[in-house]
Order: C-alpha cells, then sequence, then structure tokens
C-alpha cells in the first residue's frame, strides 16, 4: 500500500516539476523576493523588519498562488484525461490515489517553499543588512508550508467533485476566510442569543484555522518565544488534513467516471 | 491448472446513467448476463453506443452497476488488489502521462503491480518490441501518434503477466498492419494460456479471432455463442466471376436470368442460390465463351446474424 502510495507521488512530483507554468511563477516569486534586496535604499527605518515582512509576505502569496494553480487540477485532470483509468485499473485503491497525489504535491510545494526562502535569507544574510543569519526566515516559511498542504487537500478535496474553476474559487474563499476566523469567534461571541454564539463556534472550529500557521510577526519581532507553537501547528495540520482527506476519498470511493 | 467455474461472470447487470437534474436517467444496460472460460477469446460485439465501454468500465471498478453482481475468478470484483493483479485492461482511447516516456510510464505501472525493478524492465523491453515500440522508449508519450497510444495500451495492459486480458476497441485506430499484429497479440495469448474479452464494434475483426462472441445492442444482449454455431453451415449464395462481361442475349443463352448479378469493371458477379444452379451456370457460361474465375460459397457472416437478431430484438422493444 505504502509503495504504491509513494509511486503516485512520486509521479505526481514529476508531474509538477515539468510543468512549465509553475517554473514561471517561481521564477517570478524568486524575482521579486531577490528585489528586496533594493528596499533598503527606498525605505527608512528598521530595514530588516521590513525585509521580513515583505519578504515573507512575497512567500505566502506566491505559494498560496502554486498550491491553488497545482491542487485544483490535481484529480480532476486525471478524470478529464482518462489517465486514472489505468491507475484504478491496477491493483490501486481509491484512497491510495487521493492520497498519492497530495503527498506528491506536497513534496512540489516543499521544494518551491524551500528555494523562496532560500534567497530571502541570502538577501537578508547579505552585507547590506548586516550579514544577519536569519534562521526566523526558516521557521515562518515552515508555517507558510504547513498552509499550502492544508489548501492542497481543500484543493483536492474539491478537485474530486467540481470543476478548477469552482475548485479555485472554493479554495480561495477558504483561504480567505481561514485567516478571518478568529473575527468570526470574537463577533459571533457578542451576540446575545445562545444559538449564534454556538453556531459561530461551530463554525469557527470547522473552518480552518490558518492563523494557526502565521509566525512572521513573532519571527520579525525577535523570534518565537517558543518551538511548542510549531508542534502545535503540525498537530493541528495533520487532524484537519487527515479529516479533509478521508473527506475526499469517501466521495470518491464510489465516483462512475464518465 | 484446471479451473472449474467461469473465470468472469456477469450477473444481470443494469446500469443507468442520469442525463440531468429533472430528466428521466438513460438504461445503458439491462440485464446484461454472460460468463467468459477459462483460456477463451471472447469478442464483445455491437455498434456505438450498445454499452461495451460501461460493461468494461463495470469489470474495472470505473463505474458501479445499478443492480447485478460481477463475479471473477469465483470471487467477486471488489476483493481489490489481489485480484486485480490477475487482470490486464486496455481502456478505449488510450491516455497517458504525456510528459512520462514510454518506458518511465511502463516502470510505473509496474511499480502499482508491485513488480520488482529488473521484471518490469525485462517485460518492459520484450513487451515494447512485441506491439512495436522498442524505438519509442525513450520517446516523450506526448509526442505519440493515435496508433502508438494504443501500442503502448496494449503494453501496460500485459505488462504484469495477467491470466485475463480486457481490452476495449483494441483495433480501433489502427492501420491495417497494426490490427494483424494486435490479432497476432491477441492468439499468443491465447496460445500461453491467457483469457481474453475484448469489445469491438468491427464483425470482421472478431469473426477471424474469437472463439465465442457476446452481441450487445441497446444495453441488452442479442445473441451468445461459438462463432461457428452462430456462423452456422448454411450458405447465403454462391458467388461466381466470369470473365468478360457477356451481353445479355449470350446470357440468357447459357440459361441466365438479366437480374442474377451485375458487372464490375471487366468481370461480371453472379450469385447462383445453391450448388445445382451454379453449376448448370457454369455450364451454360463455358458454352458461351465465358471464363470463370471464381466460385465461392458465401456463409452467413456476423454481421448478417447482427442485423436479424437486431431486427427481432427492436419489434420486441417497441412492445414492451
Ligand atoms: N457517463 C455517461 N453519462 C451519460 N451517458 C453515458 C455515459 N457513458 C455512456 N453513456 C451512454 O451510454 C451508452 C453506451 O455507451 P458506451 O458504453 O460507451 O457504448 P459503446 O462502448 O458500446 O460504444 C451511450 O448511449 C452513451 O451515450
Ligand atoms: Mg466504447
Amino acid at each position: 500500500m505504502l509503495r504504491r502510495i509513494f509511486s503516485i507521488a512520486a509521479n505526481t512530483f514529476r508531474e509538477t516539476i515539468r510543468n512549465k507554468i509553475l517554473y514561471a511563477i517561481l521564477a517570478f516569486a524568486l524575482f521579486v523576493i531577490g528585489m528586496t534586496f533594493f528596499l533598503a535604499d527606498l525605505s527608512v527605518g528598521d530595514f530588516a523588519r521590513i525585509i521580513a515582512d515583505v519578504g515573507l509576505a512575497s512567500i505566502h502569496i506566491f505559494g498560496v498562488i502554486m498550491a491553488v494553480f497545482l491542487g485544483i487540477t490535481l484529480v480532476s485532470n486525471e478524470v478529464e484525461r482518462k489517465t486514472i483509468y489505468i491507475l484504478l485499473s491496477k491493483p490501486v485503491r481509491r484512497f491510495e490515489f487521493i492520497f498519492g497525489k497530495t503527498l506528491g504535491l506536497s513534496v512540489t510545494l516543499l521544494l518551491t517553499t524551500l528555494a523562496m526562502a532560500t534567497v530571502l535569507f541570502l538577501v537578508h544574510f547579505s552585507y547590506r543588512y548586516g550579514g544577519r543569519a536569519e534562521v526566523g526566515i526558516f521557521i515562518a516559511s515552515a508555517g507558510i508550508y504547513m498552509e499550502l498542504v492544508l489548501l492542497t487537500c481543500l484543493a483536492s478535496l474539491f478537485s474530486t467533485f467540481t470543476t478548477p474553476v469552482l475548485s479555485a474559487i472554493f479554495t480561495l474563499s477558504l483561504f480567505l476566510v481561514g485567516h478571518l476566523t478568529k473575527y468570526l469567534y470574537v463577533l459571533g461571541d457578542q451576540s446575545k442569543v445562545e444559538a449564534v454564539r454556538w453556531a459561530s463556534r461551530f463554525i469557527f472550529y470547522l473552518l480552518p484555522n490558518l492563523e494557526n500557521f502565521n509566525w512572521k510577526n513573532e519571527v520579525a519581532y525577535g523570534g518565537l518565544k517558543s518551538f511548542s507553537i510549531l508542534g502545535w501547528a503540525a498537530g493541528y495540520l495533520v487532524a484537519y488534513a487527515a479529516c479533509v482527506l478521508c473527506l475526499s476519498c469517501l466521495l470518491f470511493a464510489r465516483k462512475d467516471f464518465k | 491448472m484446471i479451473r472449474q467455474g467461469p473465470i468472469l461472470s456477469i450477473e444481470r447487470l443494469s446500469k443507468s446513467y442520469p442525463t440531468g437534474f429533472w430528466r428521466k436517467p438513460v438504461r445503458v444496460l439491462s440485464d446484461l448476463s454472460c460468463e467468459v472460460h477459462a483460456n477463451e477469446i471472447v469478442g464483445f460485439l455491437g455498434p456505438n453506443g450498445a454499452g461495451k465501454t460501461t460493461t468494461i468500465k463495470i469489470l474495472n471498478r470505473l463505474a458501479f452497476p445499478d443492480a447485478g453482481k460481477v463475479t471473477l475468478f469465483g470471487g467477486q470484483v471488489r476483493d481489490g488488489a489481489d485480484v486485480r493483479r490477475r487482470i490486464g485492461f486496455m481502456p478505449e482511447q488510450p491516455y497517458f502521462y504525456e510528459y512520462l516516456t514510454g518506458g518511465e510510464f511502463l516502470r510505473l505501472c509496474g511499480q502499482l503491480c508491485g513488480m520488482s525493478r529488473a521484471d518490469t524492465e525485462s517485460r518492459s523491453s520484450e513487451l515494447l518490441s512485441r506491439v512495436g515500440l522498442s524505438g519509442a522508449r525513450d520517446t516523450a508519450i506526448r509526442k505519440y501518434s493515435k496508433g502508438m497510444m494504443q501500442r503502448l495500451g496494449l503494453a501496460q495492459a500485459l505488462l504484469h503477466d495477467p491470466e485475463l486480458v480486457i481490452l476495449d476497441e483494441p483495433m480501433s485506430g489502427l492501420d491495417p498492419m497494426g490490427r494483424m499484429e494486435v490479432r497476432g497479440i491477441i492468439r499468443d495469448l491465447k496460445a500461453a494460456g491467457k483469457t481474453v474479452f475484448f469489445s469491438s464494434h468491427i464483425l470482421s475483426d472478431v469473426e477471424a479471432l474469437c472463439d465465442r462472441v457476446i452481441m450487445l445492442h441497446k444495453g441488452r444482449k442479442v445473441a451468445e455463442g461459438r462463432v461457428e454455431e452462430l456462423i452456422g453451415a448454411e450458405t447465403l449464395y454462391i458467388e461466381l466471376v466470369v470473365s468478360p462481361v457477356l451481353p445479355a442475349d449470350r446470357l440468357a443463352a447459357a440459361g441466365i436470368p438479366p437480374d442474377a448479378g451485375y458487372a464490375q469493371g471487366a468481370l461480371l458477379v453472379l450469385r447462383a442460390a445453391d450448388n445445382g444452379q451454379a453449376n448448370r451456370w457454369i455450364a451454360g457460361l463455358l458454352r458461351e465463351g465465358g471464363t470463370v474465375l471464381s466460385c465461392v460459397p458465401v456463409k452467413k457472416g456476423l454481421e448478417e446474424i447482427f442485423m436479424e437478431r437486431v431486427g427481432g430484438s427492436d419489434s420486441t422493444g417497441a412492445t414492451s
């Protein structure tokens, strides 16, 4: 079972890294992040802060673009092109297919995130910023990466039953809402009606809370206080992703292919 | 190994597809039952839209029936991995990952079937040369022609040396050479003790190749049986080819009615009802200075049988 999941993951990885559009997005992202090198000339104040803010925000945005771009066609492309007929007629179970596809894309995103973070690290490390080796960039990027994996799982869930365009809309909506859930909680809690308070809490726990993966500020303001936040986020990711993947598998299990 | 029951048994399969939110679903398969036994070549015949692909998808768990049961190797189809490893499948108009080469694709298939790397490599080389793709092993599938895709489809279906090979329209989209090669491969499979179940809408491909045929029309089975039983010994007519084209008066003198044939270029083609008539005509033709180039009894083909049965099933279909 694991061998088959890894084979499908490896093939998905190969599919994504042979995708020219991904390279275009990545090249542009690296260019933008590299340009922060020149921010020092334009701005006054804490250069290191600015570069961390702008640089990490770039990694975040471009990461989301890549995850959504690749994730929305993850399953639907195989169904559309009927390549899935071959895979599923082999001794491959449908959940192995879903897990393998998601795993493969996660590896691709790991490499692209790492590439972006490394460029930012190097800019930061350069003489203009005092040659400080800011490990925080990688720690914040790890949070961004966890968020991307969760978005990939969501995109592949939508990709099992709807078109790429709708998948993109759903995934991006959840991305936006996912960064605002705590306001939902706060707003809901102010209500006088108990049912509304309960409903808002329910939705709060149902929706992905992507702020759990956001350590940009902590990193920029002098590093993380403790690493337990990382562990907690990883746990949250595993639990939430497992639920999303199981739901995908359920929806996919009895699907008729056209 | 001697096997008792059928390798593949389909019992009362029915399937409908939804056509829209409000409209009635369309019936694609109605109460289809049939069996495939060990070491048979079985042709699954029917015009476009008969439901062949749908049936084959159900056999491969790519679609699920509304009712009915599929039993493979004596166990249920849902048994999963172990059953799958014994089946090879080539879909209709197969399509593969275009970013892979033919060799890479077969390697992936080998991994998924649990084959060792060395095994996969040697089987791949063997099969690629068998289907005539040796030279394209390291070519990106993106650059493959439709016929090459079909050949690669055959190679991946046979890679893990399956007992039962299910092919959906293996000959369509191939040139005459390609069709002949595919027929050869199917015959070799039978010689190696395998069982082949393949669909086709071209009756002549099937007639020469199959032990048994199952004919499908509008989702219903219209005929099933051994090819020679279906075709029978019955002769439709005897075709005489004569040269030169004799004028009408000399034909009349030879005892041949004017509507017995037609001219085809410099040749005259005649259809005699039976052997006696053919012999009387030949004697007359020789007397009148004609030369008989050939004399062939034309048997009832699958095509005629199919048309007969379909005519019958259509009239019953209208009343039910
Ligand atoms: N996914 C589907 N949705 C709706 N109708 C379908 C679907 N697949 C097949 N059909 C219909 O089912 C019938 C049988 O199709 P198919 O099994 O592909 O026939 P064949 O392979 O014998 O040509 C056709 O009329 C086709 O339009
Ligand atoms: Mg078909």
